[in-house]
């Protein structure tokens, strides 16, 4: 029966089988269309004309009291002014603060090659008793709406800041202004506006310059546009969406998630307005596709590329350099100092089973083999690390330190040294103890994975058994900061200022970020005499000791300090990457126009 | 039937609000803060105190459920933490059209490949062809659907560039005329349409052919048969539509993707749709995006539901609702 009825199935196959081709014809056909309607020279002018920028994420708020990520920052830079320019002097590692007319210290030959057109401040003068700094405004500095930029919308913009309603993450900023010592800083006392130029600020007690200079160039707001946003609206104040600022660019769309524009302002003099006509930020979250757009030209600038995906990257596309920036951000084993159950128990401080002695932990950093981890993953874009100073911050950098090198044997004798011997099953014990812990670690992050396998290797080779585990980020992080894991891989991007307390300090209601429990009352000592210091330099020595110390005590177990690495299109010009910030010139870079385009 | 339908809507009533409660519970209960990123060295600790005392989380937790439901009562879900404090519904509003063109174009490419397939491969069964059939639809429903899609955009975007990576539209492509920008956004789905489609497809030509030749046995297709009819109307008139029964369910069940969207096409492509809304929430801690969501999505699953049964009723005389 069946084969009876073939002709006429086949028929209806076939008939299906056609329609499957015409569709797929009319598919492939509007896409062609599109293929050329999207090299039309309407688009290939307004590619010629816009910087693409990939980033991970959307923007939070595009508004400096209340953007947290790096991205809003990035952004939000470009459309306000700022009362000082800053920039990061590599031949010293020192920042340096620029007014319009004064410099915090002198220029390096080969620095400096942006001048401070984009202060806000012509110059400032500290008092002599370092508690007051007044600053000297620029006549000729306006929003764009045309009303001028004048002292008042600091003192206002500082009350937002400052509003405990409000919230802002940059409150910390304050924290040496009058009436700040007793929980609330008042403003009236502490931020004078005599006239629209001046703008004096007041501090409970001595501050350095370079400090003073770094919290009180905080990004104003507009006061004649927000004065009227009650403080509980001001976070989803319809204005955040349409911020009115005097930068070298205007935000001209914001489609969320997706892609926020920016154009040239033209009439901006804080610097100029920006080389290129328009930038775009686009939301790409996947890396593969960042990466693929990268090479296809979709996009200009990708950051943070794995350094596994350089040859292949540049091999494709010749068109493509990675610019490199460092050394900001480090990995490192964290070891628990403190018995942290009994810490939660009683609330006393006894050393750890496995890691409380110095000794041991030495030991741990001698046992892993931190060079292979580099020349595996990091190639050149990695570098040992011996403590949280970073060797980009010269004046502070102690070059003397010997990096503890792999040495198995010597690790074997340390512990031996300490009543760690084999048992049975191969793993070292001490009365009855095995040397046996868990390694945590945040999921998403090949590198740490990749890490923590060499760590599991070299570690179980000297008879310790470490398991490694992942956590989801958010819970990770919970679990560091409430001091439940004794053993964790993780990482720190330093500040360009030199304040390790919150990491370090001994006292460990106070020092939130001493997740391992580490206490030495001379580490607090230095950071307190070196933050007494007036001059910068002048706490040299104490950093130098600091570092010693930490070599000594091998509170963690530091690893490799990483480059970042950005993927830039060759068609940017005077793209000048700063440890301060990949965005640092942007005003200042230029397009190279397609050589295709039509005259 | 409309008495069945109300009361079934009836009942749905405490059973998604039985799921907000549990969602309420285990979201807050779960480890993870929703003021985390306030948490770095540089930022006071006040800071996330301050954020906390915001979103009312320093409260207990049964206090914290007490304001929520007089909140929900009243029909206010409240702002999203992580999306600079929009009202949730906003948030979901702008995520909504995109995933919907998306799941929409997918659904009917999905069906309209999967039932023609499923036909040509259960009437020709055993043949070459039917075989071929099956083999690539096996393939491509057991294919991962991100590595399919990162595959998709290595040939087509970066070793042939047709198509684009990622993204909804062109750069500049505010200044094409509304035909252009249409196309262009049509352009922008073609892949991600495609691998959605590709996948789903597979599954349902699977069902299709197995329910197709269930049926194309069946007496009363041999009674057609012998009464002369065109195979054509044999097979669409009366067998197609006693196999579609089993299709209906999964057409019912589609509903919730339709709104909920594809989350790793939203990734891969960098679409805003409701897939990503819904996952970075859970990875902010975002409670009031969290609970708005599953709100969403659990309405629809009951209504998918719903919907199924009774578009059974109408394909099938001889179910009685």
């Amino acid at each position: 029966m069946h084969k009876s009825l073939s002709p006429r199935v086949n028929a209806l196959s076939r008939r299906a089988g056609c329609l499957v081709m015409l569709l797929s014809l009319l598919f492939l056909a509007s896409c062609s269309h599109q293929k050329g309607g999207s090299s039309q020279p309407g688009n290939r002018a307004a590619m010629d004309t816009t910087l693409v920028i990939a980033m991970l994420g959307d923007a939070d708020y595009l508004n400096p009291v209340l953007g947290t990520t790096v991205t809003s920052g990035n952004i939000f830079g470009l459309i306000y002014p700022s009362l000082l320019q800053s920039e990061f002097d590599t031949t010293t590692g020192l920042l340096n603060y620029m007014a319009l007319e004064k410099k915090l210290r002198p220029l390096t030959p080969g620095q400096g090659k942006k001048a401070p057109k984009g202060a806000l401040a012509k110059s400032w003068t500290m008092s002599a008793d370092h508690k007051s700094i007044t600053y000297t405004l620029r006549h000729d500095a306006f929003w764009n709406d045309g009303k001028p930029v004048v002292s008042g919308d600091f003192k206002f913009s500082y009350q937002l800041y400052g509003n405990p309603v409000i919230a802002s993450a940059r409150q910390q900023y304050l924290s040496e202004l009058v009436g700040a010592d007793k929980g609330k800083v008042d403003f009236d006392k502490a931020i004078e506006t005599p006239n629209d130029t001046t703008l004096v600020f007041r501090f409970y007690k001595p501050v350095p310059e370079h400090l003073a200079l770094f919290h009180t160039s905080l990004t104003p707001l507009p006061a004649h546009r927000w004065k009227d946003v009650k403080a509980e609206e001001f976070r989803h104040s319809p204005l955040n969406q349409n911020p009115l600022g005097a930068g070298p660019y205007k935000l001209k769309a914001w489609q969320q998630q997706q892609e926020i524009t920016l154009v040239s302002s033209r009439n901006s003099n804080l610097p100029k307005p920006g080389n290129i006509p328009a930038i775009s930020f686009r939301v790409v979250p996947d890396y593969t596709v960042r990466l693929t757009q990268l090479q296809t030209g979709a996009v200009d600038v990708v950051e943070n590329i794995k350094p596994e995906d350089f040859s292949a990257l540049l091999k494709a596309n010749r068109n493509i350099d990675v610019k490199t920036v460092g050394l900001r951000v480090y990995d490192y084993v964290g070891w628990s100092n403190i018995d942290q159950a009994e810490f939660h128990r009683s609330g006393k401080l006894r050393p750890h089973p496995l890691f409380g002695s110095a000794q041991v932990r030495l030991a741990l950093t001698l046992a892993i083999d931190r060079q292979s981890i580099i020349d595996g993953y990091l190639k050149q874009y990695g570098v040992i690390c011996n403590n949280d100073i970073s060797p980009s911050l010269k004046w502070a950098y102690n070059n003397r330190i010997v990096p503890h090198g792999f040495d198995p044997q010597r690790a074997s004798a340390l512990l031996k040294a300490e009543g760690w011997v084999a048992g049975p099953d191969g793993i070292l014990q001490k009365e009855g103890k095995r040397f046996s812990f868990v390694l945590y670690t945040n999921s998403g992050n090949a590198r740490r994975n990749y890490a923590s396998v060499i760590i599991q290797q070299n570690l179980r080779s000297i008879g310790i058994e470490c398991k490694l585990d992942v956590q989801e980020s958010n819970v990770f992080f919970e679990n560091l900061q409430q001091r439940r894991l004794d053993a964790w891989l993780a990482g720190w991007s330093i500040g360009l200022e030199i304040d390790p307390l919150d990491v370090w300090g001994s006292d460990l209601q106070k020092s939130r970020f001493n997740f391992v429990g580490y206490r030495n009352p001379r580490i607090d000592e230095l950071c307190e005499l070196a933050k007494g210091k007036m001059d910068t330099k002048d706490a040299r020595p104490y950093w130098l000791e600091y570092q010693e110390i930490l070599h000594r005590d091998q509170p963690i177990t530091f690893l490799y300090w990483m480059k970042e690495t950005q993927g830039f299109s060759k068609r940017i010009e005077g793209a000048d990457l700063n440890i301060s910030g990949t965005f640092y010139n942007i005003d200042d870079w230029k397009l190279r126009p397609s050589a295709t385009i039509a005259p | 039937m409309l008495k069945y339908i109300i009361k079934r809507l009836l009942i749905a009533v405490p059973l998604i609000f039985g799921v907000l409660t549990l969602t309420f519970f285990i979201t807050r209960l779960a480890p993870g803060d929703p003021a985390a990123m306030y948490i770095q060295p540089g930022i006071s600790p006040n800071v996330a105190e301050q954020i906390r005392a915001q979103y009312g989380l320093n409260d207990p937790v049964p206090v914290q459920y007490v304001k929520w439901l007089s909140n929900v009562l009243q029909g206010d879900f409240g702002r999203s933490f992580s999306r600079a404090q929009q009202p949730v519904f906003e948030v979901i509003a702008s995520a909504l059209p995109i995933t919907v063109t998306i799941a929409l174009l997918t659904l009917i490419a999905n069906f309209a490949f999967g039932i023609l397939i499923g036909i040509i491969s259960a009437v020709r069964q055993n043949t070459f062809l039917d075989r071929f059939l099956t083999v690539s639809a096996l393939f491509f429903y057991s294919m991962p659907e991100f590595w399919f899609a990162l595959m998709m955009i290595i040939l087509f975007a970066l070793k042939f560039p047709l198509f684009p990576a990622s993204g909804l539209n062109e750069i500049g492509a505010e200044g094409y005329t509304p035909v252009s920008f249409v196309l262009d956004r049509l352009w922008h789905l073609v892949l991600p349409v495609t691998v959605l489609s590709i996948n789903g497809a597979a599954g349902i030509a699977r069902f299709v052919r197995g329910s197709m030749l269930e049926v194309i046995r069946q007496d009363y297709i041999r009674t057609a048969r012998a009464k002369g009819l065109k195979e054509s109307v044999v097979i669409f008139k009366h067998a197609l539509r006693n196999a579609l029964l089993p299709v209906i369910t999964l057409a019912g069940s589609s509903l919730p993707f339709i709104f909920s969207g594809a989350l790793f096409m939203e990734v891969i492509f960098a679409f805003p749709g409701m897939g990503r809304v819904t996952v970075e929430a859970i990875f902010a801690r975002d409670y009031p995006l969290i609970i708005a969501t599953t709100f969403l999505s659990g309405s629809l699953i009951v209504l998918g539901n719903l919907l199924a049964d009774v578009l059974y009723a109408v394909a099938d005389p001889r179910i009685k609702l």
